[in-house]
């Protein structure tokens, strides 16, 4: 009985510093009382640390293979295989790949259509989002069916390559990566929901001290949804770092070629060659291997820099989207 | 809950003409997008009822009625590729529910607010790696170096088990696939039931608490059941993009090894392939626009479940 009370206590008091900070999300997490600590181990429980700490190396451990590898003398992959530990130790691959020109211009091409995809996918991404969520008549409704309407009906690849290549001309282009996947319509659905719950007295404060619509938006709108531009802004960036199936049908030229078409180029037909009968040891032993796994390294490492910073972020936009459907 | 709030909010105040106009300036980029790259794909599929030639362009070739259609139904790879798509599909969201609903009840149970963290952190990166990556992990894995051992192999060989050139093996490649997207999709997956687990109420443990539960009594007769509007909605959602293959992490892994086509050949590669290598546009396109109406059925009808299960769990 008394665990009631002090329960409901509790959630009021949340509730009250949920209703100044206006987060819903927040509300529901924190209005639960704490779960109390099982007062001893069930079998259950040191089953579940078993099982979820095995799938954490499951996890890890084909990135951690790569790493080492990366690291470790080519003729020593070739002669006893892969290792968890790297010996005897090598930069080799490193210097090859930072004194070749190849990962300068593949790192170049990657952080422009980065940068510049993310940074026209997030303003184009708000603004539409936020002329949806205004609920103006006769317009934001169909707006919400135009962009619907995609999620449910594409195109198709063999348009997609048509329009790139024909109409608009982008062969060989950045652009032609950045824009095919520029807009996500899920993405804009997120947005939508947050910018919804923005408290309407700010906005209403705005308008009486004489702000217009795009002052609203510019002034008041964006800062307001700093958290919210920052998930969207993460997801952007992952896709544009790795996407590489646009790269692969619009750029030809090899030194446009960003880094997952470069990588993709390392280890194209090594799969087929790797696998035939007659693959012999000494064709192994070019240092091919040991730059792969270099380069994966290298690409893979602004992921894994900004991840542990960024997680938090990529876990709230997940459930944002999911718990707004 | 949320819906009766929403609806308890003011209206939004009407904008000026001259504010509208800002907005809809604001929503000019987005819609010239959306029409140039996804409604003009919409009209290039008419590429799929011509006999299309490039010097002549989409609008200037000559019709040529269903015979895209029938050229790719005579190829005689219709059901193989339509049947590999399906069974995929329903493999690997058969496979990546199951253990993202488990990895969800179990990562619920570790106490240790920072190891939580931590392990729920590290499931979910693998949903950031990129397919050419994991094709490069997988061949870590499957075949070592110059095409021998691998570590797969190398614990064959602990178990004196005889060692298996995997990439010529397309009986074991569904399996193998469907492992890759366990790996890269059971974090991700198991975020999303963690959301739906903390919207439970305290009260219900309690309650299976003082009826005596164990925690594992928990996981299955209290949480599970709670879980299932979520994988009923996740479900839903998978069936209506079954006809859609994961494209890039597939061709990234498969390639050109025709050996494996029999088993891990799906509709978006074998349009890309036919792309690449005939460049036939109105047969790709056709194909393409098989894969978008049947794609289409299903979604709607996913997202009209949807929306029906949605009016009475909240939870998504």
């Amino acid at each position: 009985m008394s665990t009631t009370i002090t329960g409901r206590t509790q959630t009021i008091t949340d509730l009250d510093a949920a209703a100044v900070l206006d987060d819903t999300q927040s509300t529901r997490r924190s209005a639960r009382p704490k779960r109390r600590r099982p007062a001893r181990l069930e079998p259950f429980t040191l089953f579940s640390y078993v099982c979820v700490t095995l799938f954490g190396l499951f996890c890890l451990i084909p990135l951690w293979m790569i790493i080492a590898g990366s690291f470790t003398d080519e003729s020593s992959l070739a002669r006893t295989g892969y290792s968890l530990w790297p010996a005897p130790f090598s930069t080799a691959a490193y210097q090859m790949l930072f004194s070749g020109g190849a990962l300068v211009t593949s790192y170049g091409a990657s952080l422009f259509i980065t940068i510049v995809g993310t940074a026209l996918s997030l303003s184009c991404t708000a603004s539409l989002a936020w002329v949806i969520a205004r609920r103006l008549p006769r317009i934001s409704r169909p707006l919400t069916i135009f962009a619907y309407i995609p999620m449910l009906f594409t195109g198709g690849l063999v348009p997609l390559y048509l329009l790139v290549t024909q109409v608009l001309s982008l062969n060989n282009n950045w652009f032609a990566v950045i824009l095919p996947v520029m807009l996500a319509p899920f993405l804009i659905f997120v947005a939508v929901s947050f910018f919804r719950q923005l408290p309407e007295e700010i906005l209403d404060s705005a308008r009486i001290d004489g702000a217009g619509e795009l002052r609203i938006f510019f002034q008041i709108v964006i800062p307001l949804s700093k958290p919210i531009l920052a998930v969207l802004g993460l997801f952007y960036a992952v896709t544009y770092w790795n996407e590489w199936f646009m790269a692969l049908l619009f750029i030809s030229d090899p030194s446009l070629y960003p880094l997952q078409l470069t990588l993709q180029n390392l280890i194209a037909n090594v799969t087929n060659a790797a696998s035939l009968p007659g693959a012999t040891v000494s064709q192994a032993a070019a240092p091919i291997y040991q730059l792969r796994f270099a380069m994966t390294v290298l690409t893979i490492a602004p992921i894994l820099l900004a991840y542990p910073f960024a997680q938090r972020f990529f876990v709230k936009g997940l459930t944002l989207g999911a718990s707004k459907g | 809950m949320q819906r009766s709030a929403a609806v308890a909010l003011p209206k939004r105040r009407k904008p000026t003409s001259r504010g509208t106009l800002g907005l809809l300036l604001l929503a000019l980029p987005g819609v010239v997008w959306f029409l140039i790259f996804a409604y003009g794909p919409m009209a290039g599929l008419v590429v799929a009822f011509k006999d299309f030639n490039i010097s002549q362009g989409i609008f200037g070739s000559a019709w040529n009625g269903l015979d895209n259609f029938k050229y790719f139904l005579a190829s005689g790879d219709a059901p193989r590729i339509v049947f590999n798509t399906v069974v995929l599909n329903t493999l690997f969201l058969g496979a990546s529910l199951l253990a993202g609903l488990l990895l969800a009840l179990m990562l619920n149970e570790i106490r240790g607010h920072f190891y939580r963290r931590f392990m729920q952190s590290t499931i979910f990166f693998p949903y950031f790696v990129s397919p050419i990556i994991i094709a490069i992990m997988l061949q870590v894995v499957l075949s070592g170096v110059g095409g021998r051992g691998g570590l797969l192999n190398n614990l064959l060989s602990v178990v004196d088990l005889p060692q298996v050139n995997w990439y010529t093996e397309p009986g074991a490649w569904p399996w193998i696939l469907t492992i890759v997207k366990v790996w890269q999709l059971g974090g991700y997956t198991s975020v999303i039931f963690l959301a739906a687990i903390t919207s439970i109420p305290e009260e219900v443990y309690e309650a299976a608490a003082i009826d005596g539960a164990s925690r594992a009594r928990m996981a299955l007769s209290v949480t599970t059941p709670l879980l299932l509007p979520t994988v009923g909605i996740l479900v839903v959602l998978g069936i209506g993009r079954i006809f859609f293959g994961d494209f890039a992490t597939i061709y990234a892994i498969v390639g050109d090894n025709g050996t494996l086509f029999p088993t891990t050949d799906v509709i978006d590669t074998y349009v890309f392939r036919s792309l690449r290598t005939i460049g036939d546009f109105g047969t790709t396109a056709a194909i393409g626009l098989f894969q978008s109406v049947v794609g289409f059925v299903f979604v709607t009808a996913a997202v009209l479940v949807q929306r029906r299960v949605d009016r009475e769990s909240s939870i998504l």
